[in-house]
C-alpha cells in the first residue's frame, strides 16, 4: 500500500511543477512593470532599475521562476491588482465557504446516489430500475446552471421558501444552514446521476458473484445479503469512481458559486479572470488544482485501505 | 498479394461494424427517437441562416416578449425576444450552431490527438511509458480548471474553450485507444502484415487504427455530451463566446437578470442544451451496448 501511495505522490510532483509554471506564466502577463508600481510615478529611472535589481526582475527567466517558486512555497502569492489586498488573505476567506458547499453537497448526494444505485441493481429490469436509470441519464445530461436557475426561480423567488443570494453565515447557524440548502441541492442533484449509475453497475457485478450465492444458500435474510455482502464489496469501485468525478464536482461548484453569489474560490477565480486580475486568478487556480490533487490522493489511499488487492498491483 | 490484403482489410472492417449499428438503432426505439431529434437539431443548426426568421444580432424596441404560448406574445416572435429585443428563435438556431461547432472542434482535435498518441504508444512500446505518464499528468487537471486557466492566459473566448476541452479529451481517448490497440497488436494479422514487410505507416493506419475504431468511437460519442456541458458551463460563466455572438450557455447566462419575469430567455437555451446532450448520451449508450459491452463500467 505504501508503495502505491508513494507512486501517486511521485506522480503529483510533475503536476505540481506544471501548476506552478502556469502560475508563473500568468504573472508574466501583468501588463505593468511591478518595479515601476512599487517605485511610484515620480521615481527616477535609476531608482526603478535599482528596485528591479532588488526584486530579481533583471535576472534570467529561469532564476525568476525559481524565485517565484520559493515565494509560493513560503505562502506569498502576491497582491491583487484590483482590491490591492494580499491574494492569500482573499483565498483564506474563500476556501471555507467552498469546503462547506462541497461537504453540504456530498453529505446527502453520495448516500442517496448509492441507495438509488443499489435499489436499481436489486430490482434489475423492473420499473424501479428503469426509473433510476432515467433519473441518472437525465442527471448527466443537464447543465448545473439549469438546475440552479430552476431552483432559484421556484423555491427561492416564487414560493419564497429559502434565500438564494450569498452565504448567511457559518454552517451551524440557522441563516447559514438556510442559505446553503439551495446551492447544496443544485450541486448534489447533478452528482446523484453518476453515483447511482456507478453503484448500479458495481452492485450488479457483485450480485452475480459466488459469495453472494453462498450467502443466500446458507439462508441469510435478503436484507443482510444486500447490505453486508453486496453493498460492502460494491463500494470499492464506487469510491474510486467518486474520486474520478472530483473534477466534475469542482466544475459544478464553480458554476453553483457563481449563480448563488456564494463567496467561494470558484467565484473568486471566475471574477478574477473576467477582471484580468492575474495574481488573484493565479492564486485561485493554484488552490483549486492543489485541492483536486489532494482529493485524488485521499481517494487513492482510501481505495488502498478498502481493497487489499491494490497492494499486489503496485 | 500484398496489395490485395491491404485493400481488402478496410472494406471488411467497415462493413462489419457499420451495418449492425444501423440495424440496432432502427430496432431500439429510444435510440431511434434520439437519433431523429439530434438529426433535426443538427440540420436546424446547419441551415440556421436560411431558417432564422430574423437577424439574431439585431436589437429592437420590443424586449422581453414571451413565447407564443404565453400571454402578451407577438405573432411574429414564435419564441419571444430577449432583453434587447432580439428574436429568440433566430438566436437559438445560431447559438446551437456555435455550441455544436465548439463541441465538434474539441472532440475532433482532442480525440484525434489522443487516439494518435494511444496508437503510437501501443505500436512502439518504447514510447508507451511516456505516453501513459503524460496522460496521467494531464488527467490531474479537470477540464473546468483547464478552461479557467486558459481563459486567464489567452483571455475569454471560443479559442480558449476549444483548446481547454481538446486538452481535457486527449488523455482519456489516449488510454482507451491504447488498451484497444494492445489487444489488436496481439492478433495474428498484425504479425502477418509485418511479415509481408508492410511499412509501419500502413500497419498503424490500415491494420491497427481501423480495428480499434469502435470502442474509441463509442467513447468519443459519450464524451461529446460531456464536452458540450462543460463548454456551455464555461460560456455561462462568461469565459466563452463574446457578445453579440450567441452560444447556448452564454444565452442562458444573459437571461439570468430577467429570470423572474421573462424566464424563457434563460430556460429555452438551457432546454436546447439538455435536448442535445440527452440525445447524444442515449445514442452513445445504445452504441456502447452494441459494440462494446465491456465498457458499461465507464
Amino acid at each position: 500500500m505504501l508503495n502505491h501511495i508513494a507512486q501517486r505522490l511521485a506522480l503529483s510532483v510533475p503536476v505540481l511543477f506544471g501548476v506552478l509554471l502556469f502560475g508563473f506564466l500568468l504573472l508574466q502577463l501583468v501588463p505593468s512593470d511591478p518595479a515601476a508600481i512599487i517605485a511610484g510615478p515620480m521615481a527616477s529611472p535609476e531608482l526603478v532599475a535599482q528596485i528591479r535589481q532588488d526584486m530579481g526582475l533583471d535576472r534570467p527567466i529561469i532564476i525568476q521562476f525559481a524565485i517565484y517558486m520559493a515565494r509560493v512555497l513560503q505562502g506569498d502569492l502576491g497582491v491583487s491588482l484590483i482590491s490591492n489586498t494580499r491574494v492569500t488573505t482573499e483565498l483564506a476567506e474563500a476556501i471555507g465557504p467552498t469546503a462547506e458547499l462541497m461537504f453540504a453537497c456530498l453529505v446527502w448526494a453520495v448516500p442517496l446516489g448509492i441507495a438509488l444505485g443499489t435499489i436499481a441493481a436489486v430490482y434489475r429490469g423492473r420499473l424501479l430500475d428503469r426509473l433510476v436509470i432515467a433519473i441518472s441519464v437525465a442527471g448527466v445530461s443537464t447543465p448545473v446552471f439549469f438546475i440552479g436557475l430552476i431552483l432559484m426561480q421556484y423555491i427561492g423567488y416564487h414560493w419564497e421558501l429559502l434565500p438564494f443570494i450569498g452565504r448567511g453565515g457559518p454552517l451551524w447557524s440557522l441563516e447559514g444552514l438556510a442559505s446553503i440548502v439551495l446551492p447544496a441541492l443544485t450541486l448534489g442533484l447533478v452528482f446523484i446521476g453518476p453515483i447511482a449509475r456507478m453503484t448500479r453497475t458495481a452492485a450488479l457485478e457483485v450480485l452475480s458473484a459466488d459469495h453472494v450465492r453462498t450467502a443466500r444458500a446458507k439462508g441469510l435474510a435478503e436484507r443482510t445479503v444486500i447490505l453486508q455482502h453486496v453493498l460492502r464489496n460494491a463500494l470499492i469501485p464506487v469510491v474510486t469512481l467518486i474520486g474520478l468525478q472530483a473534477g466534475y464536482l469542482l466544475g459544478g461548484a464553480v458554476v453553483t458559486e457563481t449563480i448563488y453569489s456564494w463567496p467561494g474560490v470558484g467565484r473568486l477565480a471566475v471574477g478574477a479572470i473576467l477582471a484580468s486580475d492575474f495574481p488573484l486568478a493565479q492564486g485561485a487556480i493554484l488552490v483549486l488544482a492543489l485541492a483536486f490533487l489532494v482529493i485524488n490522493l485521499i481517494v487513492d489511499m482510501l481505495y488502498a485501505v478498502l481493497d487489499p488487492r491494490v497492494e499486489s498491483h503496485g | 498479394m500484398a496489395d490485395l490484403t491491404t485493400q481488402a482489410a478496410p472494406v471488411t472492417v467497415q462493413r462489419s461494424w457499420l451495418s449492425p449499428i444501423w440495424r440496432r438503432i432502427l430496432g431500439d426505439k429510444l435510440a431511434l427517437v434520439a437519433a431523429i431529434i439530434l438529426l433535426v437539431i443538427v440540420l436546424a443548426a446547419l441551415f440556421a441562416p436560411w431558417l432564422a426568421p430574423f437577424d439574431p444580432y439585431e436589437t429592437t424596441r420590443r424586449p422581453f416578449i414571451p413565447p407564443r404560448w404565453s400571454e402578451g406574445s407577438l405573432p411574429q416572435y414564435w419564441l419571444g425576444t430577449d432583453g434587447q429585443g432580439r428574436d429568440m428563435l433566430s438566436r437559438l438556431l445560431y447559438g446551437t450552431r456555435l455550441t455544436l461547432v465548439m463541441g465538434l472542434a474539441s472532440i475532433v482535435l482532442g480525440g484525434g490527438l489522443g487516439a494518435m498518441l494511444g496508437l503510437l504508444g501501443a505500436f512502439y512500446r518504447r514510447l508507451d511509458p511516456y505516453v501513459m505518464r503524460s496522460a496521467d499528468i494531464l488527467l490531474s487537471f479537470p477540464a473546468i480548471l483547464l478552461g479557467l486557466a486558459l481563459a486567464a492566459v489567452v483571455g475569454p473566448g471560443l479559442t480558449a474553450i476549444v483548446i481547454a476541452l481538446s486538452i481535457a479529451t486527449v488523455p482519456d481517448v489516449a488510454r482507451i485507444t491504447r488498451s484497444a490497440a494492445i489487444v489488436v497488436m496481439g492478433q495474428d494479422y498484425m504479425e502477418a502484415g509485418r511479415a509481408l514487410g508492410l511499412p509501419d505507416r500502413t500497419l498503424i493506419w490500415r491494420y491497427l487504427a481501423l480495428n480499434c475504431i469502435s470502442p474509441v468511437f463509442v467513447f468519443m460519442t459519450l464524451r461529446f455530451g460531456q464536452i458540450i456541458l462543460i463548454g456551455a458551463a464555461l460560456s455561462f460563466l462568461g469565459l466563452g463566446v463574446r457578445p453579440p455572438e450567441a452560444e447556448l450557455g452564454m444565452m442562458a447566462s444573459l437571461g439570468r437578470d430577467a429570470l423572474f419575469f421573462a424566464p424563457h430567455i434563460s430556460l429555452l437555451p438551457s432546454l436546447t442544451i439538455i435536448a442535445i446532450v440527452l440525445c447524444v448520451n442515449l445514442l452513445g449508450d445504445a452504441l456502447r451496448d452494441l459494440l462494446d459491452p465491456r465498457m458499461r463500467n465507464m
